[in-house]
């Protein structure tokens, strides 16, 4: 990518932690990186954690200051709402077509004060929340959202749908509301291509005998992380729908792992993770894990287990797990290690379901003219050279959407390629 | 030259001027000592309010500047460019946040009023003292010293050589390619290893950026980022001493295996047959898997987790190689019975459990075990072990090969004294960030890259190789000079009691010990202003620059006036 007619500004797909990363880097050597965010913030999916494993660092403080730091980033040109509909051309010289949709709040004069949701006639479930509360037509998905600039859903929003409405615009001291924004289409000129767009969970819903759905108070990992945290719907309160408190537990590991055909790397420890945000809530609690082979590898994971372990948490190894309804709670039923069957009665039922390409992948990688491997993440050309290193010269494929890992592992190939742009 | 006080309340719309009386405000801090005016505007933060500050600043000829608004994290950075571009120092500069901690958190606005006020007067207290700072800038070499010539090290050196960085690549054995190249192939897609290694090599060797020292160890690492002096010792008859200069290093020195003696219940080094992974893969690369007696084995065992509770971690790559040795013994000896013990498989990642599952079809057993035991049974050796109902169970087999645990190399306790590194969690270099900075640490220009960071497989070890090159690439640009951060600490050489307090809680081995003053120094290019000397100082000689007990204490003082 040397030669003179090189393209030196890089693309960046996804603004969660590897995307944010990647971009941070390549700024500070001089390049210009547009990044290029589908939501309406940064920070994906490690912002709705409120903690992270193994030293329980607070998530949104780990990483506010690079979503800050990337804010004020003069390099770094930040296109949230933004997809890639097209890419033509090859390493050095990349023309790309983007769909920025109109956020109909000016960024500029937006000062993020939300004195416009509170007038928005219209509540609908935050998906960021898990639907587990509410939202406006007119919103920020969680507070501390960043950028801290609401959005309006168009969809749902009484004026684009016919109605007069204005409420929010009267609201608003900054004329920072504006509905006659339009979508753009942005062409770009890029040398390379850094594809950072994470993953999606495993649809619970395929594996009926875990309850989700038909029992309440069986969660997904993610309900349960947004129970936890602290600008989560209960303000870090872990109450069941109900508003009662759970006195027992169980987290059940492993779920979709069959279906799927691999180990998510991640689900044992943050499975661990949550035993410990649940016995720092509600201290006399009584957990059970419910997992098949403990996957905790790495020098810093063993003695966070351990910690756990001597919480009183219940282990029990099983692969063969039925979660139903008894009286008002819920009842596990279950084969132990010495294939007998047993059955225990909790409050409260998380799961922990794999980690799984997001749905668009295979269409981005078609734009991309990259492969999609075995498993619907996208493909490295081969491992043992450097699992970055697409099948197409110039683009890259970085965290989760390149396969199921934990963060520091995401950093890393956010470094490695930038590592490659930079040496190439 | 007189100070001259520059305060203005920002309304942020509605934000404040609603919630705060901003005119009671004014009134009372107008009649302070050298504040000089004071003003409220609509919005600060905008492109008019900007030109405003610039247009009062020069007007006034202000020299301080107070501006009560929003959080520090919000407009911070917005108001000292306006400072810079109205030419005064951006460090002569406080903000007052009142809009998060007054005026959003009350609706009570005489309450939200007088802590705005006490805010306000706290920053006006508190930028008397401040004083200018500058940015420094240092000259800074880009060459790279990396140590270890395994595959991390290997391929950090092809990824950062060019014609403008000079690479030094030092290994202290008497060739390249480290653990690999003991291997015959690499799972999971049992490519010969050859394939990894081999070109790569080659492609070191013809570099002519990259200056290879085999049979060589490092000696000595002086300096900081940007500027390490490192001499390196080879190991001829003459043991010649090498000297260069580089602006960054790299530990790249791998791993080693646990002693499997260390355990006796393992009979490693007491029954024949009993032979570590790494012993098992130089066996297989020979190309004859035999026992002791020279015969083929027709049962063997392999031993997952040797020495993992003793070590306190996973090694994370064991599992998977135990089960690429079930794949070694069933291509060498077709009918061989193999059998895993394990404790909890750890494959994760979307490539392992395929060949996991493959293996298995293959005939191989797969044993879940704990409180193994090998004894001597006539000719063959006796596995015995509790089941996974706690049962006593046995297995006899002519051949066992235990998967120790990974631990750091003998020279990474030395390294980590000359880079002032420290040894984390298993006695592993130690990365800066557990999370965002793992190849890095705490000394600036100093990066881990591969198993001297912790146990990993090769595709991990090639990325983190490449991540470090990604962070000097984009760090010590030839060329360019390097900024070190502004807010350092000082140490007074009148007060300093020579305790060396301060030498124990740094941890970026900023400080040094002056033996003929007897006094301790700090050096402003490493220090990072995090300030632990300063709260550790007994007499109070450390400070910190914009952190001053002056300008803190008088900060204080107003707030609770």
């Amino acid at each position: 990518m040397n030669n003179k007619n090189s393209n030196l500004d890089i693309l960046v797909i996804g603004a969660g932690i590897s995307g944010i990363e990647a971009s941070l880097m390549l700024s500070k050597s001089d390049r210009k990186v547009h990044l290029v965010e589908r939501t309406s913030y940064t920070g994906g999916t490690a912002i709705k954690f409120e903690e992270v494993f193994s030293n329980m660092e607070c998530s949104t403080c780990m990483i506010a200051p690079i979503q800050q730091e990337l804010l004020q980033n003069k390099n770094i040109n930040l296109l949230t709402l933004a997809e890639v509909e097209d890419v033509k051309g090859s390493f050095g010289n990349f023309t790309v077509k983007i769909h920025k949709k109109a956020r109909y709040v000016d960024m500029v004069n937006c000062i993020g004060c939300n004195a416009c949701f509170e007038p928005c006639p219209i509540s609908l479930e935050n998906e960021f929340e898990e639907g587990l509360s509410k939202r406006k037509a007119i919103y920020v998905p969680c507070a501390g959202a960043l950028p801290n600039v609401p959005m309006i859903d168009t969809k749902n929003c009484l004026r684009f749908n016919g109605k007069e409405c204005k409420s929010c615009q009267e609201a608003c001291m900054f004329e920072a509301i504006d509905f006659n924004q339009k979508d753009e289409q942005i062409e770009l000129k890029v040398g390379a291509i850094i594809v950072a767009t994470g993953f999606s969970t495993f649809d619970i819903k395929n594996t009926p005998q875990y309850g989700y759905g038909k029992i309440d108070y069986v969660y997904t990992a993610f309900e349960f992380e947004r129970l936890y945290a602290s600008n989560g719907p209960t303000e870090g309160k872990i109450l069941l729908k109900d508003g009662k408190t759970p006195k027992s537990a169980a987290i059940i590991h492993c779920v979709g792992r069959d279906e799927k055909g691999y180990c998510s790397s991640v689900c044992c420890l943050y499975s661990l993770k949550f035993n410990h945000y649940l016995t720092t809530k509600i201290p006399e609690i009584k957990i059970f894990e419910f997992y098949t082979d403990l996957c905790i590898p790495g020098k810093s994971h063993q003695k966070f287990y351990e910690k756990m372990r001597d919480t009183g948490t219940k282990l029990i190894r099983t692969s063969d797990i039925e979660v139903i309804k008894q009286g008002p709670g819920i009842a596990i039923k279950y084969y132990d290690e010495s294939s007998k069957k047993n059955s225990i009665a909790v409050d409260m039922v998380i799961l922990a379901p794999a980690i799984v390409p997001n749905e668009d992948a295979s269409k981005l990688a078609k734009i991309l003219g990259i492969t999609i491997g075995d498993y619907g993440f996208f493909k490295e050309e081969d491992q043992n050279v450097s699992s970055v290193v697409t099948s197409k010269p110039g683009v890259f494929i970085v965290g989760c959407s390149q396969g199921p890992k934990n963060i520091q592992d995401s950093v890393c190939q956010a470094g490695a390629a930038v590592g490659k742009i930079l040496s190439s | 030259m007189d100070r001259k006080i520059g305060v203005y309340i920002c309304e942020c719309g509605p934000n404040i001027a609603e919630k705060i009386d901003i005119d009671e405000v004014i009134e009372s801090v107008s009649s302070l000592d050298d504040v000089a005016v004071v003003e409220r505007y609509k919005l600060l933060c905008s492109e008019d309010g900007k030109k405003f500050l610039v247009e009062q600043i020069k007007k006034s000829d202000i020299t301080h500047l107070v501006i009560a608004a929003c959080s520090p994290r919000e407009h911070q950075q917005t108001f000292m460019e306006v400072c810079e571009n109205a030419g005064i120092n951006p460090y002569l500069f406080q903000l007052a946040n009142i809009r998060e901690q007054c005026a959003w958190i009350s609706d009570d606005k005489d309450a939200a009023t007088k802590k705005a006020i006490r805010l306000t007067k706290a920053a006006i207290g508190r930028v008397r003292y401040h004083t200018s700072l500058e940015k420094k800038q240092i000259e800074s070499n880009s060459d790279v010293l990396i140590i270890g010539g395994g595959i991390a090290g290997i391929e950090a050196s092809l990824q950062l050589a060019s014609p403008v960085r000079k690479i030094y690549l030092v290994e202290k054995t008497s060739s390249l390619g480290g653990m690999i190249t003991n291997f015959e192939k690499t799972f999971p897609d049992m490519q010969p290893s050859s394939k990894i290694l081999q070109q790569k090599i080659e492609n070191v060797n013809k570099n002519s950026n990259i200056k290879v020292f085999t049979d060589s160890e490092v000696k000595e690492i002086l300096g900081f980022f940007g500027n390490f002096e490192v001499k390196v010792e080879k190991k001829t008859e003459e043991n010649d001493i090498v000297n260069f200069d580089v602006g960054a290093v790299v530990l790249a020195t791998g791993s080693t295996l646990f002693d499997p003696k260390i355990i006796p219940e393992y009979g490693y080094r007491k029954f024949d047959n009993v032979i570590t992974a790494l012993e098992f893969e130089k066996m297989n690369s020979s190309g004859k898997i035999l026992l002791k007696d020279g015969k083929t084995p027709k049962s063997a065992a392999i031993i997952h987790c040797v020495g993992r509770d003793k070590k306190g971690y996973c090694s994370e790559i064991c599992c998977m190689y135990s089960i690429k040795f079930a794949r070694y013994l069933k291509e060498k000896i077709p009918d061989i019975e193999v059998s895993n013990f394990y404790s909890d498989m750890s494959i994760p990642g979307k490539s392992h459990q395929k060949f996991y599952e493959q293996t298995k079809e293959n005939n191989v057993y797969f044993i879940r075990a704990k409180d193994i035991e090998i004894t001597k049974k006539l000719e063959q050796l006796d596995v015995n072990y509790k089941d996974e109902k706690d049962n006593k169970n046995n297995l006899v087999v002519d051949m066992v090969i235990l998967s120790p645990a990974l631990e750091p190399t003998s020279d990474t306790s030395k390294l980590a004294e000359f880079t002032r590194v420290s040894q984390g969690k298993g006695g592993f270099f130690a990365e800066e960030h557990e999370k965002l900075r793992p190849v890095s640490t705490s000394t600036e220009g100093v990066y881990i890259a591969g198993c001297a960071q912790g146990p990993k497989n090769i595709s991990d070890t090639i990325i983190q190789a490449e991540a470090v090159s990604g962070k000097i690439l984009s760090s010590l640009i030839p060329g360019k000079k390097i900024e070190p951060e502004v807010k350092t600490s000082y140490i007074s050489e009148s007060f300093c009691t020579g305790c060396k307090t301060c030498l124990s809680v740094c941890s970026y081995g900023a400080i040094t010990f002056d033996e003929d003053k007897k006094v301790s120094v700090v050096n402003e290019v490493i220090c990072r202003g995090c300030g632990n000397c300063v709260a550790a100082c007994p007499s109070g000689a450390a400070s910190i620059k914009h952190f001053k007990f002056r300008q803190i204490y008088q900060e204080i003082l107003e707030a609770v006036k």
